[in-house]
């Protein structure tokens, strides 16, 4: 009877311990860097599994980005990405690796490809194009994940903008990147001419004006020097939308 | 109950003292202190990461490899010693339950790891402070935002880290209570670390709604039956930035330490009272 008892006790411990276990992981998951199911896959069998495991994970993920070069020199792109990949998820916070990643397979691996296939001069120039768009999108998720997980950085944002810009000559998929950077923290200063540029070049031209001119009067004239650069900008633009007097920028004192 | 805590206190004490004159404990204590000390050296390895949080990681990472094999290799030894040199037999012929012997043996082992993590600690503390005025002079005289370090947040994650080997030897017993044989207790006892390690994922997904009702069935006694590591694992945010850290999360995650070794240890004890020695 005793030991039934005791069974008892020990089995509603065991349900206590497992149900009281969810509630404190609900309260901790914010604060450990989040590797998800489908980027741990991959990375098993890399030598890695001490990093998923617990502790050193920012060695180990210094570690793997170290090894992912000795494959960027082989020009290996699948053993590339792949550490590449592994060294984001380890360390899910570094923008270093998000951002390395992505300029690694948006601008380097379409080139790896058409070298395999036989070089430029054999590679047809629409296959070629193919390849540079393909893995321009692939870097772009890359950076997209980055940018969730480093809380909308800057850089990273700047880095997908100028991919879609010059891999995907997509400019209103380019202007929406350099919007964010504008209004993330540490925004460049050239985030808002790039992104009114982008819109202006994809035929939005009062759209950009509207844009540009909103963040110069409400954030850029704020600034020390009153951002005459870009005021200059926005002049060229008043000018080439044929905009009344009336409906320009007043003149500030400063203005040449 | 007096005379209760009194046999297993002195179980305790005895076992203490036979843990920490091991060789083995030496050994990696030593090697664990040599890691945090020579973190500075290696600091030239990293990538674009705060360079408090590449100390810190490899401080953690020590405490944590080290800290996890001394928990399963030596609770195995010092359970297994006792039963093959006939000395648990001797011990059990005087009125001492098997659950005091049981209970003797995890807190004696229990004490032991407290002192390889306050040891391991107390280094990575000294380590991390004196590079953390170094950085705040320099962000200073540069301009920049200086990197944050938190003392009480290493206090909290070194206690986090002994309950979570607390854990470890609990576990470790209950499988040794039912072994026959020292390897085998070592090696599934570190199977299953692993397995609590990554227990996570069962109850991430058991968190989102998504899966069979028997997938999630399967999941749902898994995340029961293995205690949940990883949750112990909050150094870098208690550490370097304790205000991402919610103000209950420690006492959490203790408490569900605290439930899951009292669970073991009477599953251990289920076992051993119907084990033949």
């Amino acid at each position: 009877m005793r030991s039934l008892y005791f069974g008892i006790l020990t089995a509603i411990c065991w349900v206590l311990a497992g149900t009281y276990s969810e509630t404190s992981w609900r309260t901790v998951r914010p604060c450990i860097p989040e590797i998800g199911r489908r980027d741990i896959e991959p990375t098993l069998g890399q030598g890695v599994l001490l990093g998923i495991l617990g502790g050193m994970r920012t060695v180990i993920a210094d570690g793997t980005w170290v090894r992912s070069y000795v494959l960027w020199e082989r020009k290996d792109r699948p053993g590339c990405e792949t550490l590449m990949r592994t060294a984001c998820a380890l360390d899910p916070r570094s923008r270093y690796f998000w951002e390395n990643t992505g300029y690694v397979m948006g601008y380097d691996m379409a080139h790896w490809e058409v070298r395999r296939r036989g070089g430029y001069a054999k590679v047809p120039a629409d296959v070629q194009e193919h390849l540079y768009r393909s893995y321009a999108r692939r870097a772009l998720e890359v950076l997209d994940q980055g940018v969730v997980n480093t809380g909308g950085n800057a850089a990273l944002l700047i880095a997908a903008g100028q991919l879609a810009e010059m891999k995907l000559k997509d400019q209103l998929l380019s202007a929406r990147y350099y919007r964010s950077a504008t209004e993330s923290r540490n925004a460049p200063w050239y985030a808002p001419y790039f992104c009114a540029r982008n819109l202006w070049e994809a035929g939005q031209r009062e759209e950009s004006y509207r844009w540009y001119r909103k963040i110069w009067e409400e954030k850029l004239s704020k600034s020390e020097d009153g951002a005459p650069d870009d005021l200059k900008n926005l002049r060229e633009m008043e000018q080439a939308l044929h905009l009344p007097i009336i409906q320009r920028i007043p003149r500030p004192a400063w203005e040449k | 109950m007096k005379a209760f805590m009194q046999r297993t206190t002195w179980i305790t004490w005895v076992t203490f003292l036979e843990a920490i004159r091991q060789r083995f404990f030496a050994f990696l204590i030593v090697l664990g202190g040599a890691m945090v000390l020579s973190s500075v050296a290696f600091r030239f390895m990293d990538f674009g990461h705060g360079e408090l949080k590449f100390v810190a990681d490899f401080g953690f990472g020590g405490m944590f490899l080290f800290g996890s094999v001394l928990g399963v290799v030596m609770t195995a030894q010092l359970f297994f010693s006792e039963i093959d040199n006939r000395t648990a037999l001797t011990l059990l012929a005087k009125p001492v339950s098997r659950a005091e012997f049981l209970l003797g043996k995890f807190f004696g082992t229990w004490l032991v790891l407290a002192i390889f993590v306050f040891v391991l600690s107390g280094l990575l503390g000294a380590v991390l402070w004196s590079r953390s005025i170094e950085l705040n002079e320099l962000a200073e005289k540069m301009g920049r935002l200086a990197p944050e370090f938190s003392p009480g947040g290493l206090v909290a994650f070194a206690l986090l880290q002994w309950l979570r080997l607390g854990v470890v030897i609990a576990i470790v017993l209950t499988i040794a209570s039912g072994a026959r044989t020292f390897l085998y207790a070592v090696v599934v006892g570190a199977l299953a670390v692993v397995a609590g390690q990554l227990q996570w994922i069962a109850q991430d997904v058991l968190l989102k709604p998504e899966g069979s009702v028997w997938y999630r069935g399967v999941l749902w006694v898994t995340s029961r039956l293995l205690p949940n590591l990883e949750q112990f694992n909050i150094g870098d945010a208690l550490v370097l930035d304790p205000t991402s850290v919610p103000a209950n999360a420690v006492v959490q995650v203790a408490i569900s330490g605290l439930i899951y070794m009292v669970a073991f240890l009477m599953l251990g004890t289920a076992l051993f009272r119907r084990r033949e020695i």
